[in-house]
């Protein structure tokens, strides 16, 4: 009995202690500490920026110790509109808002040279996104609490990063662990602590979210204003989005990046083919109810939202007319006494007899004045996402809190499982249904929905500025997320975070020393076994991100040995994508680039792994050009391991294969045991069956 | 072997081949480029001939003859019976249970007696991949596919896919993929081929370039390792790689394509107040239903119907076909039959004052006289088929009866088992058509009994003698000028005469007129013509045009009448000439209407801009050296004369698409009155053609560009279907072994439609001589059975004499 209470004092202890980590560490364990500062700094001025035409630009500001700052700004328009239009913006905040906004911030670890395969990118700082005041980390862990509770006020701390592009498995296993110890440990201590603790992550997860979410519009945006930017290498910006689009997956972290390009790819469709798709939804349903749409455009065009109007003569004109509101979701407008003594935001256009919206001066126009009813976002998987009831604040929000409630109930009070059978089946059955018939409570894309509207709002000119306020007011008040800061307030954030990245990015023990602590950890794997480097990242997990190992060694030594190792990554990961997509790798690819990176492979072979091997074999298969097929065996020679090796006895036994080749691999496997290079036993019989010397 | 691309549009191919991918320096559809632009020859200029629709189009495609498939859906008018011609999954299922073993495609053509050209090579010569006009499910496929995935990838590659999102339908092509590689190296497999839709599905979905480029470079990757597939094979140096596509895509990134709902406008009381029948459910995607595979019919059901509330399962009055979705295709009920329906309500009413119920009468009887003749033939033809379908029907039993039970390995090599099959599915849709048919005569027999002397029609059981789900026979532009409805508001009205008042009584439609003006208020992309339907088409029978007109230059065997407003329309006429030629005419003309005795009056007029086809006021308009415009395009000239003038134009070779979509071609099962039938066989010709003659819509309904008529789900991608170039130019492209002769780095710029694949193929192929060249012996079809034109260009070097590849030298089709 006294062991059974000192063991759950234990517990209860340990559970306390990882309750508190839960609500105050989040933000902190992306905050990596020092070990050892390292040298001088200095800041730079900008050196590079786009088009003058773009709504975008970039500013690169080199950090010390070999590393570049990528920002892209952008004018926010609508802000600086929303400030003209509050009572209480001063001059100075009005002449602020009109500036430049900077919004995503991408460091590149160049290692000091103007070597592109030796690049390598690592955090995306999204300035909006910040660490959350006491008061709001304290509301986030409420459970049932679905509001905002204010804004943060000025801060002059470095943001946290939303990613660590170099390092996004880590992300997994932080997730998979405190998911487990949630399960095992915080949930069997009742109501308060599990709901306590559940709701606290939750809330973490949904604000990083949102902001990896509008960190994903930005560069989108950018990239399609600006096009090829010599700033990032070709694919590079893809690259970087699919690896944010991938945080939403629960294993996306240790997806092979040989599969970024497809992800992006897949999923840029996706959401475009789901936006078209909301679109005509939207349209058609307006035209059936006798509505009028009318989408929003991003701008790059790409239209991620709608409204919708009633027309104030059509409210008499179809007085008890039957209302199909299944994919709207909102009241009937035709016997709505709102609408009929409606005194908020209206607007008049014009039309033509065919229904062509016209100029007022068009002869035979006539003016129809419209009420706004609903907007929508449309990209939310397969109907429109309502976001603002213009007559109903609190509908969209009703949505918003439903699944969450039931989940929430679900969960954290019935104490149910995912894994119970009953459960389970009847969660499938919601799921399907609710799906099937389009329901819009799929809260990931609700997400998505939110930040693009503040997006849209923020970038969007040509809004009038009364309806972009009644819009923001009342996207204000849906938010669900305690950590949520307002709009207004997200752009003095921004401002203030990025002077304080740059600020840290000038002191010789910021950004230089965490640069130099990284590029340390990245030396890991070069000095230790897959063992140690496995117990490594086990303690790095178990200890809440606090330790990481890293090697010991003068920045120099380390830009140096990281600098074979990751060209060996990148041609590593070139000859892969070539093998992987090529039956003829002539047609298909520049072969001199192929020779390149096989050249390359062959001089530090010694380090290249079994997967490296696979493809230079898989090239050297589907090729005629003998160069590179030369090329290709010198490098499964030069390969020290053992599928190199199996693939060069698999060549000599083909007898279908040109006879150069046979022989050039079987000396290639003779000299390869002479060296005592890695080598299976079935291919060592092969080799000692060869003969000769 | 043959790569089919589904919409592949030769522009948007040619686009990409020519750009550069900054990567590799290559162009960004490699393959292509590499085998087909630098290494083989392309057809830059390949069309669709018809609409720019799967079905009708893979049908040209496969068969090399004029079109008999008018759809991706076709609805009998008797007996509502639908033939879903992309549906595949009933298919399946119902081989499983041994009740089909071909795509209903394939066996429509059997009945019309139209060989494919898969049916020149034996079983074991052949690989089908899945496609429309497949023969034969293969089973086996999607067992592979699981298990080849599984031992194709590693576990490290299994978990990435796994969190990525495994595609069961990249499962299956790789499948298909992997079949097709392995045989290509049996040397007796002559013939292959692979069938994709991909690309056009990502269009109907997504405009945007990365998603389309996305989908060409999946293609130029099969392309290639077909290539080289081919190249590792036994018969590298005969083998001929050509990769063909049945239409284009209207995708553009600058435009969503706008859906307009043809169902709810027909619903509507403005539209008619019908009741509908569709072969696809309207928002499938959205409905709990939509997951029943078997696509039966849909029937959505108004509450605006002005006389038929309640009875939507019973007596819908229009059928929709709006597949390829830039088209539609509509059957509205016989008007009469709406009329005789209407009165037989109202004399049913107990309420019905004497005169009126006198006055009804006399109408009732009235119209069903007016019909009288023309049922009456209908039904005793009808009753004659029926009799020699019956009797054919025993003869099959009889054959079906005396098949083997059990087939051994080597008769399913040789597809012996398959055959047998066919011949029992065969007789069970032949029993269907038996039965379905014989009620409609039923139905029309008690009608036609009626007679004013003799019933009371207050006591007519009305499904006794107005079939159910029946259309009847198709309006003709009178009735659809002046389609009956329902009854006016007032209800039945009398003439001073005391007759009844047929103007103030019943409520018409004219349909030309208000599907044409109707217009929306919904079209937010400028630049979109708030019309949602550009024209309408409709056949007219050439002996009231010539009965209109003296003029022996408008002498014509089809006539087809374009409709685009009251002043803005058009006829196309056509000729038939000896050896297949056929002479088009296209007359400008303006108000034609046709009276209740079938008369015809139309204005001509002069050419001018904005009428259907818009051919006036194109500039890509391409004629003879010194032509002068009006007086050529006045004139009568073959189609191929046509193609060449018009290929280029905004509705490319619409005018003679037109035709081929409304025009009716005989084949050798529908023409009774070839020498040596017998009775019998005279009558099931008789019965053929009429069953096709049964599938023609009232209205050919043609959108305008960047609008659709899907109501399915929503397709603001793309569509296709209409006569847009953009969605008739194909993709046409050849290479081969060096013993193919196929020329290298040639561009053929010369107009070709989808009529000169078949023989282009087996002039190729060596089963058809070269044009020009002495005929030798072996050749089991002569050239003149091909309406198209061989592409001449492709042999125009000097090549070593092809062989005659089939053993089979009997035409046999199995």
């Amino acid at each position: 009995m006294n062991n059974l209470s000192v063991g759950r004092g234990a517990r209860q202890t340990i559970s306390i202690f990882f309750s508190l980590l839960f609500i105050f560490l989040p933000a902190a364990q992306r905050t990596l500490r020092a070990q050892t500062p390292v040298a001088d700094t200095q800041l730079v001025p900008p050196a590079a920026s786009a088009p003058a035409q773009s709504d975008f630009r970039l500013e690169r500001i080199p950090v010390a110790g070999g590393a570049e700052l990528l920002t892209i700004f952008g004018k926010l328009p609508g802000v600086a509109a929303a400030e003209r239009m509050s009572q209480h913006a001063s001059a100075s905040d009005m002449e602020e808002a009109d500036q430049d906004v900077p919004l995503v911030t991408i460091l590149r670890d160049t290692l000091g040279d103007d070597v592109r395969e030796n690049d390598r990118l690592r955090y995306v700082w999204m300035h909006t996104y910040t660490r959350p005041r006491a008061e709001q980390r304290a509301a986030a862990a409420v459970p049932f609490f679905y509001n905002r509770v204010g804004n943060k006020g000025a801060t002059k701390r470095v943001p946290p990063p939303v990613v660590d592009l170099a390092a996004t498995g880590r992300d997994v296993w932080q997730k998979l662990f405190w998911t487990a110890t949630q399960a095992i440990l915080l949930d069997s201590y009742g109501f308060m602590l599990k709901a306590t603790t559940r709701t606290y992550r939750r809330n973490v997860d949904d604000y990083r979210k949102a902001h990896i979410i509008s960190a994903l519009a930005i560069l989108s945006l950018y990239e399609a204003q600006t096009g090829e930017q010599p700033v990032f290498s070709p694919g590079e910006l893809q690259e970087i989005q699919a690896r944010l689009m991938l945080t939403e997956k629960t294993f996306g972290g240790i997806v092979d990046d040989i599969y970024l390009q497809r992800v992006y790819q897949q999923q840029t469709s996706q959401w475009r083919d789901t936006r078209g798709h909301n679109w005509e939804l939207l349209r058609q349903q307006a035209e059936a109810t006798g509505l009028i749409f009318e989408p929003l455009e991003l701008p790059d065009g790409s239209t991620t939202h709608a409204l919708l109007w009633v027309a104030r003569s059509d409210l008499d004109a179809n007085r008890g007319r039957k209302f199909k509101g299944r994919f709207l979701n909102i009241a009937s407008p035709w016997d709505d006494r709102r609408l009929r003594a409606w005194q908020g935001y209206t607007e008049t256009r014009y039309y033509d007899a065919d229904n062509r919206v016209v100029a007022a001066d068009t002869p035979g126009a006539h003016a129809v004045e419209l009420l706004p009813l609903a907007l929508y976002g449309l990209d939310h998987p397969k109907i429109p996402i309502l976001l603002v009831d213009f007559r109903n604040a609190f509908n969209p929000k009703e949505r918003e809190m439903s699944k969450r409630v039931l989940e929430d109930v679900a969960r954290n009070v019935l104490a149910v499982s995912r894994f119970d059978l009953p459960y389970l089946l009847g969660r499938t059955v919601y799921d399907y249904v609710t799906d099937k018939r389009g329901m819009d409570i799929n809260q990931p894309s609700r997400l998505r929905a939110y930040s693009q509207l503040k997006l849209l709002l923020s970038l969007d000119a040509s809004l009038d500025p009364e309806l972009r306020h009644e819009v923001s007011q009342r996207l204000e008040h849906v938010s669900l997320n305690p950590l949520e800061n307002g709009r207004a307030a997200e752009v003095r954030l921004a401002r203030a975070q990025y002077e304080a990245l740059l600020e840290y990015a000038q002191r010789p023990d910021g950004l230089p020393a965490q640069l130099d602590r990284d590029r340390r950890a990245e030396m890991v794997p070069l000095k230790h076994t897959r063992t140690e480097q496995t117990l490594f990242r086990l303690a790095n997990t178990l200890s809440f991100g606090l330790y990481t190992h890293r090697e010991q060694a003068a920045p120099n030594e380390a830009a140096t040995a990281l600098d074979t190792t990751r060209q060996l990554a990148y041609h590593r990961h070139f000859l892969r994508e070539v093998a992987r997509t090529s039956v003829r790798v002539e047609v298909q690819w520049n072969i001199a680039d192929v020779r390149r990176s096989l050249a390359f492979i062959a001089e530090h072979g010694a380090r290249a792994d079994g997967q490296t091997a696979a493809a230079v074999a898989r090239i050297f298969a589907h090729t005629q050009d003998e160069e590179t097929q030369r090329l290709c065996l010198n490098g499964l020679y030069r390969i020290n391991n053992e599928t190199a090796k199996d693939a060069l006895a698999r060549i000599y036994g083909d007898e279908a294969q040109d006879e150069r080749w046979r022989t050039l691999s079987a000396e290639y496997l003779r000299r390869a045991a002479r060296e005592d290079q890695r080598i299976t036993p079935a291919t060592a019989k092969i080799i000692a069956e060869m003969g000769g010397q | 072997m043959i790569l089919k691309v589904d919409g592949l549009p030769g522009a948007e191919v040619d686009r990409y081949v020519r750009e550069r991918d900054p990567r590799t320096g290559k162009s960004l559809l490699p393959w292509i480029d590499h085998l087909f632009y630098e290494n083989g020859t392309r057809v830059e200029n390949f069309y669709v001939r018809g609409m720019s629709l799967s079905a009708p189009s893979w049908s040209l495609l496969d068969t090399g003859q004029h079109l008999q498939i008018k759809g991706n859906v076709e609805f009998d008018r008797f007996t509502q019976h639908s033939y879903d011609y992309l549906s595949f999954l009933p298919v399946w299922l119902a081989n499983i249970a041994k009740r089909r073993i071909d795509m209903p495609g394939s066996e429509v053509l059997d009945e019309l007696g139209v060989p494919l050209l898969i049916d020149r090579y034996k079983n074991y010569e052949r690989y089908v991949s899945f496609q429309t006009y497949e023969r034969g499910i293969h089973y086996s496929l999607l067992e592979g596919a699981g298990k080849n995935y599984l031992a194709t990838h590693s576990p490290e590659e299994l978990f990435d896919e796994w969190t990525l999102g495994i595609g069961a339908r990249n499962m299956i092509y790789d499948e298909v993929e992997r079949e097709l590689i392995q045989r290509l190296n049996d040397p007796r497999v002559r013939y292959l081929d692979y069938y994709t839709s991909e690309f056009d599905h990502a269009a109907h979905h997504n405009r945007d370039r990365a998603t389309h480029l996305a989908a060409l470079q999946e293609l130029d990757g099969i392309v290639g390792r077909i290539w080289t597939a081919i190249e590792a094979s036994p018969l590298a140096a005969d083998t001929a790689f050509i990769v063909v596509s049945d239409h284009g895509i209207n995708s553009d990134e600058r435009y969503y394509s706008q859906g307009f709902n043809l169902v709810k406008l027909l619903a509507s009381a403005e539209g008619g107040g019908h009741h509908i029948i569709t072969k696809r459910r309207l928002l499938n995607d959205y409905a709990l239903k939509g997951i029943y595979p078997l696509v039966p019919l849909i029937t959505t059901t108004t509450p605006d119907s002005y006389y038929l509330k309640g009875q939507s399962s019973d007596y819908p009055t229009a059928l929709v076909d709006f597949d390829g979705n830039e088209r539609s295709g509509l059957h509205l009920r016989d008007s009469d039959l709406n009329l005789l329906h209407i009165l037989l309500l109202q004399l049913q009413r107990r309420d019905l004052a004497p005169d009126v119920r006198r006055a009804a009468t006399a109408a009732f009887f009235a119209a069903l006289d007016r019909r009288r003749p023309e049922w009456q033939r209908t039904l005793e033809e009808l009753q004659e088929e029926l009799g020699a379908l019956h009797r054919l029907i025993e003869r099959q039993r009889a054959l079906v009866v005396a098949q083997p039970k059990k087939w051994t390995p080597k008769d399913a090599a040789v597809g012996r088992d398959k055959e047998a099959l066919r011949q029992a599915v065969r007789l069970d849709s032949w029993q269907g058509d038996e039965l379905d048919y014989t009620e409609y005569a039923r139905t029309l027999e008690n009608l036609l009994a009626l007679k004013a002397e003799n019933v009371d029609p207050a006591h007519i059981r009305i499904p006794d003698v107005i079939a159910k789900g029946a259309m009847g026979t198709r309006n003709n532009i009178n009735e659809l000028q002046n389609y009956v409805v329902g009854l006016m508001p007032t209800g039945l009205q009398l003439a001073p005469d005391g007759a009844l008042d047929m103007a103030r009584s019943f409520k018409r439609i004219d349909y030309f007129a208000l599907l044409r003006n109707t217009t929306v208020r919904n079209n937010v992309q400028p630049g979109l013509d708030n019309h949602p339907i550009d024209f309408l088409a409709a056949q007219l029978p050439v002996e009231a045009l010539r009965s209109a007109t003296g003029d022996p230059d408008l002498r014509a065997d089809d006539c087809i009448w374009l409709y685009r407003g009251d002043d803005r329309q058009a006829l196309v006429l056509a000729r038939r000439e000896r050896g297949d030629k056929i002479l088009l005419r296209y007359l400008p003309i303006a108000r034609l209407r046709q009276d209740a005795d079938g008369r015809i009056s139309f204005e001509r007029q002069a050419w001018r801009a904005d009428l259907p086809l818009k051919i006036w006021e194109d500039a890509n308009v391409s004629l003879p050296a010194g032509a002068d415009r009006a007086a050529w395009l006045s004139g009568w000239h073959t189609d191929v004369e046509w193609l060449h003038a018009l290929h280029q134009t905004e509705y490319s070779n619409g005018l003679i698409g037109l035709h081929e979509e409304l025009a009716k071609f005989p084949t050798l099962a529908t023409e009774p009155d070839v020498p040596g039938l017998t009775r019998d066989e005279q009558l099931m010709h008789r019965f053929r053609r009429r069953q096709r003659t049964l599938i023609e819509t009232d209205l050919f309904v043609h959108a305008s560009n960047h609008w659709n008529f899907d109501v399915r789900g929503f397709n603001p991608g793309g569509n296709h279907g209409s006569f847009q170039r953009v969605s008739t130019h194909s993709t046409l492209m050849f290479a081969g072994g060096a013993n193919t002769g196929i020329p290298r780095g040639l561009i053929i710029s010369e107009p070709y439609d989808s009529l000169s694949f078949v023989p282009t193929v087996l002039t190729l192929t060596g089963q058809l001589p070269v044009p020009g060249a002495m005929l030798s012996v072996g050749y089991a079809q002569a050239p003149g059975q091909f309406p198209g034109r061989v592409i001449t260009e492709l042999f125009a070097a000097p090549r070593q004499p092809a062989q005659p590849v089939s053993t089979d030298t009997t035409g046999s089709r199995h």
